[in-house]
C-alpha cells in the first residue's frame, strides 16, 4: 500500500467525521430544545409561578433565552468556538468545571470496568472456545448469558441488599464516605470500598459481551484453513492457540473495546444512579430532568468527541493489527 | 491451557442443546403470554385483597401496593414484554437490514450518507433522544417500543453491510448484475436471501436488547407505568421499597428473573441461529 | 506572658473547633436527594429541603415557629402602624456574618432591593408593595408599604434571607454567584458537586450554640437506597417523607424512631375549567362523587394519610372550615349524571353529552409519583363505572408541567383535561392560599392552573389579600371555602402524613413544624433570646 492511498483514505474519513462532528453539535443544540417542558423553574426555583412577565424577561435574556433560536444557535457555536461551554440553568456553574468534577469518577468506574471485562472477557471467551462444546464452555456460556440478560439496576440493588446493607462489607452509596477527609492509604481504601460494588455490577454485565465476541471470533479463526495446516503439521497446540488463532481473533475485540472506549465517557447512567456515584452519566439524567440545556450541550459534546476519537483511533490502528489490510 | 482439547466434533444439525433450551424457554414464555387469561389466577387490573400481603394460599406471590396478584401481572406481563421484545426488534431489523442492503449494495455515495448516519444514531446520547420521542409520540408503551426499534437499528445495519459486501462479491450475484438485473430486482433475489440468516440472529439479539433496555428505562421513571410489563412490575416493587422488607424475595426476584429467562430466551436462540447460519461459523471445516 | 495567652487561645480555639459541648451532637448525617447548588439564597433548588437547608446559612428577619406563626429571629423588636402599613424593625445588636462583619439595618436594606432588582422566583413578587425602606443607624429600620398587606409577615419578612451587602453588592448575575457567606447558625465549609454537603457550626453565632456541631449532607438520588442506608445506620436521618409501606418495619428496627404529623402537602384532581365539557360544574360534582378517597387514603397510602377537604384547607389548619363537608357516593354521580342529561347515546359504554360526544378524557399524572400513578389509575377504574372514560397519560416532570401549567405562567393558558396534581405545604401556610390558587386574574391566582372563575371567588381573595388580623383572614376564607366546595375546580384527594424516621442516638431534639416535618431551623438552633 503507497502512502498517498493511506492519506487519501484518512483524509476521507477525516471529512467524514468531521461532518459527523457538525452534525452532532447543532443536534446537541436542537435536541435537548425540542424536549417539551421549560428550565424556567430551574432556573428561577420552585415558587417560578409567582413571576410577574417582567421578571420572567428578565431571567430570559440574562441567558439569552429570549434571542431567537438560530442566535441562540449562533452564539452557542461561537462560545463552542472559543472553548466555552458555558453555565449550567441549575447550578450555576461553568460546565467545564462541573464536567471535570464527574469525568474522572465516570472514567475510574467505567474506564476500569471496560479494562477488567476486556481482559476477563477474552481470557474466558478464548478458553471456551479452546474447549468448544466441553462442560467448561458450556458453564461459561450459560453464566456469560445469564448476567448478559440480568437488568443492571436490578443486580445492582441486589448487591446492595446482600453485600452493604445485608453482610455490612462494603458501603451502600458514593463514591467516598461523605464528609471525611482520609489521607494516603485510608483514602484509597475508602475510594476503592466504594468502587466495589458499582464496578462489579458493572463488569458482570458488560463482560459476557467480549467473552462471546472473543468465543465467536475463535471459533471461526480455528475454522480456517491454516490453523488447520498448522495443526496437521503437528505444532504443538498452544502454539496454534496463540501464535494464530488468539491473534486473529483478538481483531474484533479490539474493534468493540475501541468503540466502547469512545463511550466510556458517557458514563453508566443506570449504574451511577443505584450506586449515588457522582459520574457523567447521572449528570446527564439529572440534566435531562432539570432541561439544563448548556450541561445536556457540554455533555453531549464530550460524548461525541470521545466516540469520534475512538473510531478515529481504531481506524488508524486497524492496520496495525490486522495483517489483512496492510496487505489488501 | 491443560490438556488436550476437546476435539473438533462435525456439525450437528439443527440447534444445538443451547438453541433448543432458548426456543423451550420462549415457548414456555410466549404460551403464558397468550393463555395468560386461562392460567392466570385473577385479573391483573383487580384490587383483589389488601395491599402487601406475603405469599399464601390464594396469592401465591402475595399482593403488591395497591392489592393486586402479583403472580397474575407476571403473567399478563409477558403478553407487554414480550410484545416489546418482538415488535421493536422487528422494527430496528426491517431498518437496519434495509439500510444495511442499500449501503452494501450501491457503495458511494449512498454508503457514505447512510453509514455516517449510523455512526450518528450510535453516538447520540439515548436519554434525551428518549424523553423527546416519548413526548411527541405521547406517552404508551407502543410508543416505547418505536423509541426502542429507532435507537437500536444502527448497530444490526453496520453488520448486515459487511455481510452484503461479502455476498456481492459472490459469483452469482455479479453475473445478475453483468446480465443487467435492475438493482432493486438483484437486492430483493439475490442479496437478501443471503443476509437474512444474520439479519434472524441480529433480530433476537434486538429482541432481547429492547425487552432489558424497556426495564431500564422503567426502573429511570421513563416507562409507561400504565402498561404492566415485567419492567414495570419490577419498578414499583422498587419504589415502594420492596427491597427493604422480605416482600423482594416473591416482588424483586420474579419479574427480575423473568426478564432475565425472556433474555436469555432469545438469546440462546439468537446465538444458536447464527452459529448455525453464518457461513463462516460452520465449524469443523477442513478437520 | 504573650506566648502563653496564645497557647492558651490556639488550644481553646481548638477545642472549640473539634469537641463538641455536652448535650451537642458531633455529626449528623441526613441524607438529601438532590444538589441544592452553593445553597445561597439564589441558587438553592427546592423550596423543601432547599430552603430549609439554606435558612442555616442564610437567614430571614423572621422564622416560622412549630405551628407557623412567625416569631421574631433577627429582629428584637417590632412594631406595625395602626393601618399596618408601616412596619419598624429592630435588629439585634450583635449578629455577626461568618466573615466576622457585623449585620445591619443596611444590609437588610440591600437586600429587600437587591431581590427587586434581580428576579427572584420566591421573593420578588413579596417584595413589590414595597413603597420605602429607611435606615436609622445601625439597627433600625423602617418598612412603608403601599398598601397594607396580609400576608408580608409571612413573607417576605419570614421568608427572604438577608445577605451581606459587602458581598453582593457587585454581584450582577446572582445565579452564577456562588458564595456561601451568610449569618446563620451553620456555614458551608464543604460541597461537592452531586456528592455531598458539609455544615458546621458556626460558634459566634448571636443566638447560641447549635445542637449539632457538623451537619453532613450526601446525596442519594434514590429513595429505597436512601431508606436502606438509614436502617443500617450508614446515615442518622433523610430529609425524605418515610413512605408509608416501612412505618411498621422501621418502628419495629432496633436503634430508630419514627415521628408523624399532619402533612400539609395535598394530591388533588385538577380539572381544566376551560375544557368544552368539563366547565360543567354537574359534571365535575359527578366525577368527585364517584371517586372513593377513603379507599385512596387507606390503600395507598395504608391509613398515614388525611381525607381531602372539599374547601382545600388541611382539617389541622387554623383556618379550616370544619363545616364544610363532602361524602362521595357512587348512586349519586350516577343520579346527576342522568338528570344533566349525561348518558350513553351510542351504546358503546361511554355517557355523552346531550349533544353527543363521549365523556372521554385524558388523565395526566406525574411519572415519577408512582402513589399519584396509582391513584390516576384508581380513579380511571371508579370512572369506568359510572361511564366515563379516563385514560392515563403518566409522563415525567417537565412534560406534563407543559401540557399542565406551560412555562409555569397561568396567564399562558393550558391545555389538558384532568390531572392528578399537588401542591407542597408551604402553599398550604400562605396567608393568601386560597387567593393564589382560584382568583380568575392570572397576575393574582398565579397557581390558578384549571383557569377557575368565580366573581365571588375574586370578592373574597382580594379582600382576603388586604385582611391583616387573623380573625378577618378567617372568616373570608371560611366563606371561600364555602364556594370551592360547592364549585369542585379542583377534587382534594387526599394529604399524606409527614413520616420521618431518624436515629435518636445521634440526635433527638427534633422539632415537628405543623405540616411541614422535623428539617426546620428549630430542629438545630432554639430561637435567640430578645
Amino acid at each position: 500500500m503507497r502512502d498517498s492511498t493511506v492519506w487519501r483514505f484518512l483524509a476521507g474519513r477525516g471529512a467524514q467525521y468531521l461532518l459527523v462532528l457538525a452534525l452532532t453539535v447543532a443536534l446537541n443544540f436542537v435536541l435537548p430544545r425540542m424536549m417539551p417542558g421549560s428550565p424556567l423553574v430551574f432556573l428561577a426555583g420552585e415558587d417560578v409561578g409567582f413571576l410577574d412577565a417582567e421578571q420572567r424577561a428578565q431571567l430570559y435574556a440574562l441567558y439569552g433565552l429570549d434571542q431567537p433560536q438560530w442566535k441562540q444557535f449562533l452564539t452557542y457555536v461561537g462560545n463552542l468556538a472559543r472553548g466555552e461551554l458555558g453555565y449550567s440553568f441549575q447550578r450555576g456553574r461553568p460546565i467545564a468545571e462541573i464536567i471535570g468534577e464527574r469525568l474522572p469518577w465516570t472514567m475510574l468506574l467505567v474506564g476500569l470496568s471496560l479494562v477488567v471485562a476486556t481482559l476477563l472477557g477474552t481470557a474466558l471467551g478464548a478458553m471456551a472456545a479452546w474447549r468448544r462444546g466441553s462442560a467448561l464452555d458450556l458453564g461459561t456460556l450459560g453464566v456469560a448469558m445469564f448476567f448478559e440478560s440480568v437488568p443492571s439496576f436490578w443486580l445492582g440493588m441486589i448487591f446492595i441488599a446482600v453485600f452493604a446493607a445485608g453482610l455490612g462489607w462494603l458501603p451502600i452509596f458514593g463514591a467516598v464516605t461523605a464528609g471525611q477527609t482520609f489521607a494516603g492509604w485510608a483514602l484509597l481504601v475508602d475510594r476503592a470500598r466504594h468502587l466495589v460494588l458499582p464496578l462489579a455490577t458493572l463488569t458482570l454485565i458488560t463482560t459476557p459481551g467480549t467473552l462471546l465476541i472473543t468465543r465467536y471470533s475463535m471459533l471461526s479463526v480455528l475454522g480456517e484453513q491454516y490453523i488447520a495446516t498448522a495443526r496437521a503439521k503437528g505444532v504443538h497446540e498452544q502454539a496454534v492457540l496463540r501464535r494464530h488463532a488468539m491473534r486473529n481473533a483478538f481483531l474484533p475485540v479490539a474493534t468493540v473495546f475501541m468503540l466502547n472506549l469512545g463511550f466510556v465517557a458517557s458514563g453508566a447512567t443506570v449504574v451511577e444512579t443505584v450506586f449515588s456515584y457522582p459520574g457523567v452519566g447521572r449528570l446527564l439524567y439529572e440534566a435531562v430532568l432539570n432541561r439544563d440545556y448548556p450541561v445536556l450541550q457540554g455533555t453531549f459534546l464530550i460524548i461525541t468527541v470521545s466516540v469520534i476519537a475512538a473510531n478515529i483511533a481504531s481506524d488508524l490502528l486497524y492496520p496495525l493489527i490486522d495483517p489483512r489490510v496492510r496487505r489488501r | 491451557m491443560g490438556p488436550a482439547p476437546v476435539p473438533f466434533t462435525p456439525r450437528r444439525h439443527g440447534l444445538g442443546a443451547a438453541g433448543w433450551a432458548g426456543v423451550l424457554l420462549l415457548g414456555v414464555l410466549a404460551s403464558a403470554a397468550v393463555l395468560a387469561p386461562l392460567v392466570s389466577p385473577h385479573n391483573p387490573e383487580e384490587i383483589v385483597a389488601d395491599p402487601f400481603l406475603t405469599p399464601g394460599r390464594a396469592h401465591l406471590l402475595g399482593t403488591n401496593d395497591i392489592g393486586q396478584d402479583i403472580l397474575s401481572e407476571l403473567i399478563y406481563g409477558a403478553r407487554i414484554s414480550l410484545t416489546i421484545g418482538f415488535v421493536a426488534a422487528a422494527l430496528a431489523i426491517g431498518i437496519g437490514t434495509t439500510v444495511g442492503i442499500v449501503a452494501g449494495f450501491f457503495g458511494g455515495w449512498a454508503e457514505a450518507v447512510l453509514m455516517r448516519t449510523v455512526d450518528l444514531v450510535l453516538v447520540i446520547p439515548f436519554l434525551p433522544l428518549m424523553i423527546l420521542l416519548a413526548a411527541y409520540l405521547g406517552p404508551s408503551y407502543w410508543n416505547i417500543i418505536i423509541v426502542i426499534g429507532v435507537l437500536v437499528w444502527a448497530r444490526p445495519a453496520r453488520v448486515i453491510r459487511s455481510q452484503v459486501l461479502l455476498v456481492k462479491s459472490l459469483d452469482y450475484v455479479e453475473a445478475a448484475r453483468a446480465l443487467g438485473g435492475r438493482p432493486v430486482r438483484v437486492m430483493v433475489r439475490h442479496v437478501l436471501p443471503a443476509v437474512l440468516p444474520i439479519a434472524l440472529a441480529q433480530f433476537i439479539l434486538a429482541a432481547s436488547n429492547a425487552i432489558l433496555i424497556e426495564a431500564s428505562l422503567a426502573f429511570l421513571g421513563l416507562g409507561d407505568p400504565t402498561a404492566k410489563s415485567w419492567g414495570m412490575v419490577l419498578y414499583y416493587a422498587q419504589v415502594r421499597n420492596a427491597f427493604l422488607s422480605g416482600a423482594w424475595v416473591w416482588w424483586v426476584l420474579p419479574p427480575g428473573l423473568l426478564i432475565t429467562a425472556a433474555t436469555l430466551g432469545f438469546a440462546f436462540t439468537g446465538f444458536a441461529l447464527e452459529e448455525r447460519l453464518n457461513p463462516r461459523m460452520r465449524g469443523g471445516r477442513g478437520c | 506572658m504573650r506566648v502563653l495567652t496564645f497557647i492558651l487561645t490556639a488550644v481553646l480555639l481548638i477545642l472549640s473547633v473539634s469537641v463538641p459541648s455536652p448535650g451537642q451532637t458531633a455529626s449528623l448525617r441526613m441524607a438529601i436527594g438532590r444538589d441544592e447548588g452553593s445553597l445561597n439564597p439564589y441558587t438553592y433548588q427546592t423550596g423543601y429541603p432547599g430552603w430549609n437547608l439554606m435558612t442555616l446559612i442564610y437567614e430571614p428577619l423572621f422564622t416560622p415557629d412549630a405551628d407557623n406563626i412567625p416569631q421574631p429571629w433577627l429582629v428584637r423588636r417590632y412594631s406595625v402602624s395602626p393601618d399596618g402599613r408601616t412596619w419598624t424593625l429592630t435588629l439585634h445588636p450583635n449578629i455577626k456574618w461568618h466573615d466576622g462583619r457585623p449585620l445591619t439595618a443596611d444590609d437588610v436594606k440591600f437586600t429587600y432591593e437587591y431581590v427587586r432588582r434581580h428576579a427572584h422566583s420566591r421573593w420578588t413578587s413579596q417584595v413589590r408593595l414595597i413603597d420605602s425602606i429607611e435606615t436609622a443607624g445601625a439597627t433600625t429600620l423602617t418598612i412603608r408599604l403601599t398598601a397594607q398587606s396580609g400576608g408580608f409577615l409571612m413573607q417576605p419578612l419570614a421568608a427572604l434571607p438577608i445577605l451581606p451587602r459587602h458581598i453582593w453588592e457587585g454581584v450582577a448575575e446572582p445565579r452564577r454567584f456562588n458564595d456561601s457567606i451568610g449569618s446563620g447558625p451553620y456555614r458551608l465549609a464543604e460541597m461537592r458537586d452531586g456528592q455531598f454537603y458539609r455544615l458546621v457550626a458556626n460558634d459566634a453565632y448571636f443566638g447560641g450554640r447549635p445542637k449539632v456541631r457538623e451537619l453532613v449532607l450526601p446525596i442519594i438520588r434514590d429513595a429505597t437506597v436512601t431508606f436502606t442506608a438509614l436502617k443500617a445506620g450508614e446515615i442518622d436521618t433523610t430529609v425524605r417523607a418515610l413512605s408509608p409501606e416501612l412505618v411498621t418495619e422501621f418502628e419495629k428496627a432496633g436503634g430508630l424512631k419514627v415521628v408523624r404529623g399532619a402533612g400539609y402537602a395535598s394530591t388533588i384532581l385538577q380539572f381544566n375549567l376551560e375544557h368544552p365539557i368539563l366547565k360543567d360544574v354537574k359534571l365535575r360534582q359527578a366525577i368527585a362523587n364517584a371517586i372513593n378517597t377513603r379507599l385512596m387514603v387507606r390503600l395507598l397510602l395504608l391509613g398515614y394519610g388525611v381525607v381531602g377537604s372539599p374547601g382545600y384547607i388541611h382539617p389541622d389548619s387554623p383556618f379550616y372550615n370544619a363545616a364544610v363537608t363532602f361524602t362521595a357516593s357512587k348512586s349519586r354521580a350516577v343520579q346527576i349524571l342522568n338528570e344533566a342529561g349525561y348518558v350513553d347515546r351510542d351504546r358503546d359504554g361511554i355517557r355523552d353529552t346531550p349533544d353527543g360526544r363521549p365523556l372521554r378524557f385524558n388523565l395526566l399524572t406525574l411519572a415519577g409519583n408512582p402513589i399519584r400513578v396509582r391513584g390516576a389509575d384508581l380513579i380511571r377504574t371508579w370512572l369506568r363505572d359510572i361511564g366515563i372514560d379516563a385514560r392515563v397519560v403518566a409522563q415525567e416532570d417537565a412534560s406534563i408541567i407543559a401540557q399542565v401549567w406551560p412555562d409555569f405562567d397561568v396567564c399562558k393558558g393550558r391545555n389538558f383535561d384532568m390531572a392528578v396534581f399537588g401542591w407542597s405545604a408551604p402553599v398550604m401556610n400562605r396567608a393568601t392560599s386560597l387567593r393564589d390558587l382560584f382568583h380568575s386574574d392570572c397576575r393574582f391566582g398565579t397557581i390558578n392552573i384549571g383557569g377557575y372563575k368565580s366573581a365571588e371567588v375574586d370578592r373574597l381573595g382580594n379582600e382576603l389579600a388586604a385582611a391583616v388580623a387573623p380573625a378577618k383572614q378567617k372568616q373570608v376564607l371560611f366563606e371561600m371555602q364555602k364556594v370551592i366546595a360547592a364549585d369542585v375546580p379542583v377534587h382534594v384527594l387526599f394529604y399524606l402524613d409527614g413520616i420521618y424516621a431518624y436515629r435518636p442516638d445521634k440526635h433527638d431534639a427534633w422539632v415537628y413544624q405543623k405540616g411541614q416535618g422535623i428539617v426546620n431551623k428549630l430542629s438545630f438552633i432554639d430561637p435567640p433570646k430578645r
